[in-house]
């Protein structure tokens, strides 16, 4: 049990400066050792791979509701990643299915069209795929191929209406400055149902925390898809085409598909036979502190820290078992930044006598969906498990 | 303007940072030159070493065009049919250009190096 008297130093203690931790989380679960990197406009961050760069977030930066930029984890899929953008000749063209091909300059994007600005979570399909078991091929990444930012920029919808979108569009198809390493590999192209375009929340995002994007976060501007993993958030986005018929691209009929089934789950077995692209994120909660393999003191309060993510319901509820799972109790609730935004917990716990514990943590969004005790897939796509953290009291 | 004021400013800091320690060559963000309007970064050499293995030749030549060491070395363990079916797949889906002999060669390096212990 709790004490009132720590439920309320954790209360306090909430919110005060981002404590600097040098360990690395428990991202180590993923391989037994990990190389920091430091690329232009970054902090050093956990190296996946340099051709193309993919970088990890150190967990010890999920304390913050909003993660900085130069913390906020990199993915490309195409070794041809923009370097370099001219700011003044830069274009995004929008064209295909519409009345008026526009061509919008970076000082277009941001006098034409009002403003929106929300928080919202950005988060790799494959974030935790390391911690699949069988272990399966892919980024291996701990749980920190996400991060929480506040994006500004201007409404799909508004781009598109201003082209005019002509009866019969069905997609828009999304292109980056990304180019292939080679002619004949599939240049990285995603699209989103028309509908869902111009549902007024999908935002061409040219700020990021009140700054320019990172160029390895997408600058000069990215698509924001709240609610849907980072696949469709395409980066340095330039071309958006109004497509009268579903885009065909190896990046959605092959690649970012997931078992057919509410869990995205299949036996390795016996591989699902139907897939669907990847979207909505699920609800999944993770520890930021104490560390894997951390030592407690028994008779001493330790803080539990996290955060909680979900696809656009919201969390409404965090709760930590110390017991392997037998007894739940609520965690504190950080700030709630909007529906799309990720939510920090925080608990405090006493380990009352010396010993290994497992401690796990479970979310509930605002919509009642929870988390699954077990899921498999053949990407590591979606991870929405009930994690667990062994610790050790001394 | 202020947008250009802060985008001057992430060229300036993109430029120490890709230095890697050394003094940013071009440090005055109060002129506003065309220069100033290209942002550009330059990407920092963190290039694995290549592991030795069957075959470590062919690998090399087929597979570190499109992308570097560490696609492999941060992999865990896999079975040679995970493996095959990855060299499939970059046939197949990114368009490598690999005969089967040579792909049979890469898959043997890849169990090598990165292959489950009861099949290497």
């Amino acid at each position: 049990m709790m004490t009132a008297g720590g439920m309320l130093a954790a209360r306090r203690a909430f919110g005060s400066t981002v404590e600097v931790n040098p360990g690395w989380g428990f991202d180590n679960v993923a391989a037994p050792t990990r190389t920091l990197a430091r690329y232009p406009q970054k902090t050093d961050l956990i190296l996946l791979t340099d051709r193309p760069p993919q970088l990890e977030t150190p967990l010890r930066y999920f304390q913050t509701d909003l993660t900085p930029n130069d913390a906020f984890f990199v993915r490309w899929h195409l070794a041809g990643i923009p370097t370099s953008v001219d700011v003044q000749s830069f274009r995004l063209e929008v064209s295909g299915h519409v009345d008026k091909p526009l061509s919008l300059s970076l000082t277009d994007l941001r006098n034409k069209f009002e403003p929106a600005s929300l928080v919202a979570l950005c988060q790799c399909s494959g974030n935790s795929r390391s911690l699949f078991e069988p272990r399966v091929p892919g980024g291996q990444w701990g749980n920190g191929a996400m991060g929480n930012a506040r994006w500004t920029g201007a409404r799909l919808k508004d781009v598109l209406g201003s082209a005019g979108i002509k009866p019969g569009a069905v997609q828009v198809g999304l292109r980056g400055l990304d180019e292939p390493p080679q002619p004949q590999t599939p240049p990285f192209q995603k699209s989103l149902q028309i509908d869902h375009a111009r549902d007024g929340e999908v935002m061409i995002a040219y700020e990021m925390n009140g700054q320019p994007l990172p160029m390895l976060n997408g600058f000069p501007i990215r698509l924001v898809v709240p609610g849907w993993f980072a696949t469709y958030w395409v980066k340095a986005l330039t071309k958006l085409t109004v497509l009268d018929q579903p885009l065909r691209s190896f990046w959605m009929d092959k690649a970012y598909r997931i078992p057919d089934n509410p869990q995205a789950n299949e036996d390795p077995q016996h591989l699902a036979e139907k897939t669907v692209p990847i979207s909505i994120m699920p609800v999944h909660s993770i520890f930021v502190k104490p560390e894997a393999g951390a030592q407690l003191r028994a008779g001493h309060a330790s803080e539990l820290a996290g955060v909680a993510t979900d696809g656009g319901s919201g969390i409404r509820r965090v709760e930590v078992s110390m017991d392997s799972g037998k007894t739940w109790q609520d965690s504190d609730l950080g700030q709630d930044l909007g529906k799309y935004s990720w939510r920090l917990w925080r608990a405090s716990w006493t380990p009352p006598t010396k010993g290994n514990y497992r401690l796990m943590v479970r979310a509930t969004t605002n919509s009642g969906e929870t988390q699954v005790t077990e899921q498999w897939n053949r990407s590591g796509y979606q991870r929405d498990v009930i994690e667990h953290l062994d610790v050790t009291a001394v | 303007m202020h947008c250009w004021q802060i985008i001057g400013a992430v060229t300036i800091l993109a430029l120490a940072t890709s230095a890697a320690g050394q003094k940013p060559q071009t440090a005055d963000a109060s002129k506003s030159t065309s220069a100033e309007q290209v942002v550009r970064i330059t990407l920092p050499n963190y290039a694995g070493e290549v592991p030795k293995g069957p075959n470590v030749e062919v690998y090399e030549s087929h597979c570190l065009i499109c992308h570097s060491v560490r696609y492999v070395t941060a992999q865990p363990d896999f079975s040679r049919s995970t493996w095959e079916k990855e060299v499939k797949k970059m046939v197949d889906a990114y368009g490598a250009t690999i005969s089967e002999g040579d792909q049979r060669k890469i898959v043997d390096y890849l169990v090598a190096v990165r292959g489950t212990p009861e099949r290497k």
